[in-house]
């Protein structure tokens, strides 16, 4: 990908804003954690008898006069669509937002057979006319301008269309309204199909669902086989959660339960797709909860640069890609898993727990297994990290070529013109004259940090014991001040890379030597979270024992074992003057996203500095690092990085605080690229500097 | 119903861009209906066939009297009756037993509600039951069930709000107290 689209980010960034606010203030007073476990249970319990419950409402419409067929896959769906208008004569069909008859190409198959299809959403149509695939979910037309609209309508109207957008709205209205009457058929989706009487649930803002359900003589629902819940309750629980989650609204303006009866020629596809290959699959099953609200897209920082017309087949962002893999095969979805970042922010919003950014993993390892594996991951991780031994070697080969390859402020040369998509937006350091290890050896010569009498480990994963050593001495000193010893992990890196890519293997033997090291510790006190994240959550569930779990228990980020542990201590410490810096503080995503650990870090920084820390606009939106993502795709991590670092300029601070030593790198060398005299620091770094500072 | 669904009811329905005014009874109801049309100078009114109002008064109104659906289309507002409304969002509830009712709801410009107070409830559970119920009767041409919770609305182009894409661009709702329902 070269280019960002500038229009189309700024439209789905302000949409996004508005969105949290908006959602914020639907869920009010309700407890949203609640409903989605009731409501991610309600699915579950309707998937686990699927076939049942699509019995009973295929029996139960039937009864009502409804004409009911299963398809197996999309091709079948599209003739069956065919058939029945072709044995209706109809010539026009009308369609009301249906993702299902997107996913079975129904358009390009009824126009290559002489039928005139018309969407009728304003978004949809706006997109049919341009010949364009959507770019969001609820939104499909949000990359397009005013202008733009004018432009298409003056073209299929054949005369010029002001871009005052009332009159572009009224103008649809005229056009699709006459449509609407002419069209011998009309097709909607479903939101629900309810099992205990047959009738379909379908929801829109606009009205057009219930027009083209009512005024065409011959009317079709296509939904899939999943959308099917028991009762009517059970749809109208779908109801108080999915506009929430979706635009931030207490409900849509117009919401339809349509059910049969003997004086409507009504038919319903069921499409099975794939579906029950998903149902039969353990793991993945979770998936079919999904109620397609788009929430995960509103924050996903990936879909909020790129949209739905990079990051999408069919079906958008991380869901659109598992249910890709399935739905439209593992090829199709093979780059589209390649732009999650895995920062987990859309699982904090799915309206079903998806575990969306987990499942991605989980395909990226059937993608290696069953496609291809990229030839510099697998180098990268099965050849080099998987072995200390070689990431050693390598990084002594780089500090031995440092008067070379490296500056005085100790970033890395600008790479060659060919490569400098990689660096251009954000100087790369280059590895420390010393290693970690190397510097608590120095210091510490006849092994005094190994004096177990709290058996505590200090894991600083790769980028600390490489890059950042100070980051592990800074920790190093505070433990000491509060009168704790502890010894430094093995200096390997944690599996995380590996994991999240889809080399099970060798992040699997990498977490099962390092948890060896842990065997007799108390705590293991990480400065990384998304190592800690493979060390409580990955590698755990990779290696799938107890024993993996129980030693994940030991694992504690620093911020939260200081919180636990010396609160009361560290306040007495440092209850001095206020710090004279002004300081902010960046959510790393594995820190707020997966730990849970964010207002542990907010609240040492607070003790620490003596006062509130300033806070950023949007504290927890990612920096666009994700390790090797900002590899595989260097120009979303800039887009991200010049936001982050534009809300930082704006906050005016001399400090941003962090936790993740990768978003460190990011930023603080977006920072040196931009000139921006801010310093980036880790908070035990700031902590360091108030507990241990010379008095 | 309690003074405090009512009081919800309308800010949800206004939240939403509705229009709520109150009446003693229905027959007031009626009345102002009758002079807002006159008002907006509106010259055709389609009336649903579920909505109470007495045969003997029809001749006041300016009505419309649709052969095709084509003719729903001359039409400047539609008076329709819910049968429910939902306090916790300000939403119309209507069971519907015909295409022509939901047409009257949907086609014209302005579509004005009658709802009886009595018959707000406090959230969707309230009307579970009676859904269930009526999504169960085939004795209708179209056992449907509507909720209207303000006027249409898109926010497809730039992602600024616009009424009546497709359906009302006024929700007037006339709640009132009484013998209505």
């Amino acid at each position: 990908m070269k280019k960002i689209d500038a229009h189309l980010r700024r439209a789905l960034q302000e949409f996004s804003k508005g969105y949290l606010l908006k959602r914020d203030a639907a869920f009010a007073g309700m407890d949203f954690e609640n409903l989605r476990t009731e409501l991610a249970e309600v699915k579950d319990k309707a998937l686990s008898r699927c076939r049942e419950l699509c019995a009973q409402f295929e029996a139960k419409a039937h009864e009502k006069g409804a004409k009911i067929c299963f398809a197996t896959d999309g091709a079948e769906a599209n003739r069956l669509v065919h058939s029945i208008l072709k044995a209706h004569g109809a010539q026009l069909l009308v369609k009301s937002k249906s993702m299902v008859s997107e996913e079975t190409q129904l358009n390009e198959h009824l126009l290559r057979r002489g039928i005139e299809v018309r969407e009728t959403d304003l978004g949809e149509w706006i997109v049919q006319l341009a010949g364009e695939a959507p770019t969001h979910m609820v939104l499909p037309a949000i990359h397009l301008t005013r202008k733009d609209v004018a432009h298409i309508f003056s073209r299929r109207l054949g005369k010029d269309v002001p871009d005052d957008i009332p009159a572009l709205v009224e103008l649809a209205r005229n056009e699709l309204r006459r449509d609407i009457f002419r069209a011998a058929a009309g097709l909607t989706g479903a939101n629900a199909l309810v099992a205990e009487n047959g009738s379909a649930m379908l929801v829109t803002n606009e009205g057009n669902g219930r027009l083209v359900a009512s005024l065409p003589p011959l009317r079709i629902i296509l939904a899939s086989i999943e959308k099917v819940v028991p009762t009517t309750k059970d749809a109208l629980l779908l109801l108080k959660v999915l506009p929430r989650n979706a635009t931030g609204q207490k409900i849509t303006s117009y919401v339809s339960f349509i059910a049969p009866s003997p004086q409507q020629n009504l038919h319903v596809i069921l499409l099975d797709n794939h579906r029950s290959e998903i149902l039969a699959d353990p793991l993945f099953r979770e998936i079919l909860r999904c109620i397609k609200c788009s929430a995960c897209l509103n924050v996903c920082p990936v879909y909020q640069v790129v949209g739905g017309k990079k990051y999408a087949h069919i079906y958008m962002g991380g869901i659109g890609t598992l249910l890709t893999a399935w739905i439209h095969g593992l090829g199709e979805s093979a780059e589209l898993a390649d732009f999650c970042l895995g920062c987990h922010r859309c699982e904090a919003f799915c309206a079903t727990k998806i575990r969306i950014a987990d499942l991605v993993i989980a395909l990226r390892e059937r993608i290696n297994r069953d496609l291809r594996k990229p030839f510099w991951k697998s180098l990268a991780f099965e050849g080099i990290l998987a072995h200390p031994g070689f990431t050693q070697a390598f990084f002594s080969s780089c500090r031995a070529s440092r008067r070379v390859l490296a500056r005085e402020n100790g970033f890395a040369r600008d790479l060659p013109p060919s490569l400098e998509r990689y660096d251009r937006f954000r100087a790369l350091p280059f590895p420390a004259p010393k290693s970690l290890t190397q510097r608590v050896r120095e210091r510490f010569p006849q092994g005094q940090a190994v004096q177990w009498t709290t058996k505590i480990v200090l894991f600083g994963g790769c980028l600390v014991e490489n890059f950042y050593p100070e980051i592990g001495l800074d920790a190093l000193r505070v433990l000491t001040r509060l009168g704790y010893h502890a010894r430094l992990g093995e200096p390997c890196c944690c599996g995380f890379p590996a994991a999240n890519s889809g080399f099970r293997r060798s992040a699997l033997k990498t977490f099962r030597r390092l948890m060896d090291g842990f065997t007799d510790a108390e705590a293991v006190l990480t400065l990384c979270p998304t190592c800690t994240t493979m060390l409580t959550r990955l590698g755990p569930d990779l290696m799938g024992t107890k024993r993996g779990r129980i030693m994940a228990q030991k694992v504690v980020p620093f911020s939260q074992f200081l919180l636990e542990r010396e609160k009361l201590r560290l306040q007495g410490l440092l209850s001095s003057r206020p710090s004279p810096s002004s300081v902010t503080y960046h959510d790393s995503c594995h820190h707020k996203h997966v730990l849970g650990a964010s207002h542990a870090s907010r609240e040492i920084l607070e003790i620490a500095l003596g006062k509130k820390l300033q806070e950023l606009d949007e504290p927890d939106a990612c920096c666009g690092f994700g390790g090797s993502f900002s590899l595989s795709h260097p120009e979303v991590s800039e887009a991200l990085l010049d936001g982050k670092i534009e809300s930082i300029r704006k906050a005016e601070v001399q400090v941003v605080a962090l936790d993740c030593p990768g978003c460190l790198l990011q930023i603080r060398g977006g920072c040196e690229r931009k000139r921006e005299s801010i310093e980036v620091k880790h908070t035990v770094q700031v902590l360091a500097d108030r507990l241990c500072q010379k008095r | 119903m309690s003074i405090r669904f009512d009081e919800e009811f309308i800010a949800g329905a206004t939240a939403a861009g509705g229009e709520v005014m109150k009446f003693a009874n229905l027959e007031s109801a009626f009345a102002f209906a009758l002079d807002f049309l006159k008002q907006q100078n509106i010259k055709a009114v389609v009336i649903a066939p579920d909505v109470p109002l007495p045969s003997a008064r029809m001749e006041a109104w300016p009505l419309l009297r649709p052969r095709r659906r084509e003719d729903y289309l001359a039409a400047g507002a539609g008076l329709v009756r819910a049968d429910y409304g939902v306090s916790s969002t300000g939403t119309l509830v209507h069971l519907d037993r015909s295409a022509a009712e939901k047409i009257v709801w949907t086609m014209p410009p302005v579509c004005l509600c009658l709802l009886d107070k009595s018959c707000i409830v406090q959230d969707l559970d309230g009307i579970s039951a009676a859904l269930s119920r009526h999504l169960s009767e085939p004795a209708f041409e179209q056992p449907q069930v509507s909720l209207v919770t303000g006027p249409s609305r898109t926010t497809d182009i730039e992602c600024r709000l616009t009424l009546g894409v497709h359906g009302p661009s006024r929700l007037i709702i006339l709640l009132h107290d009484g013998e209505g329902s």
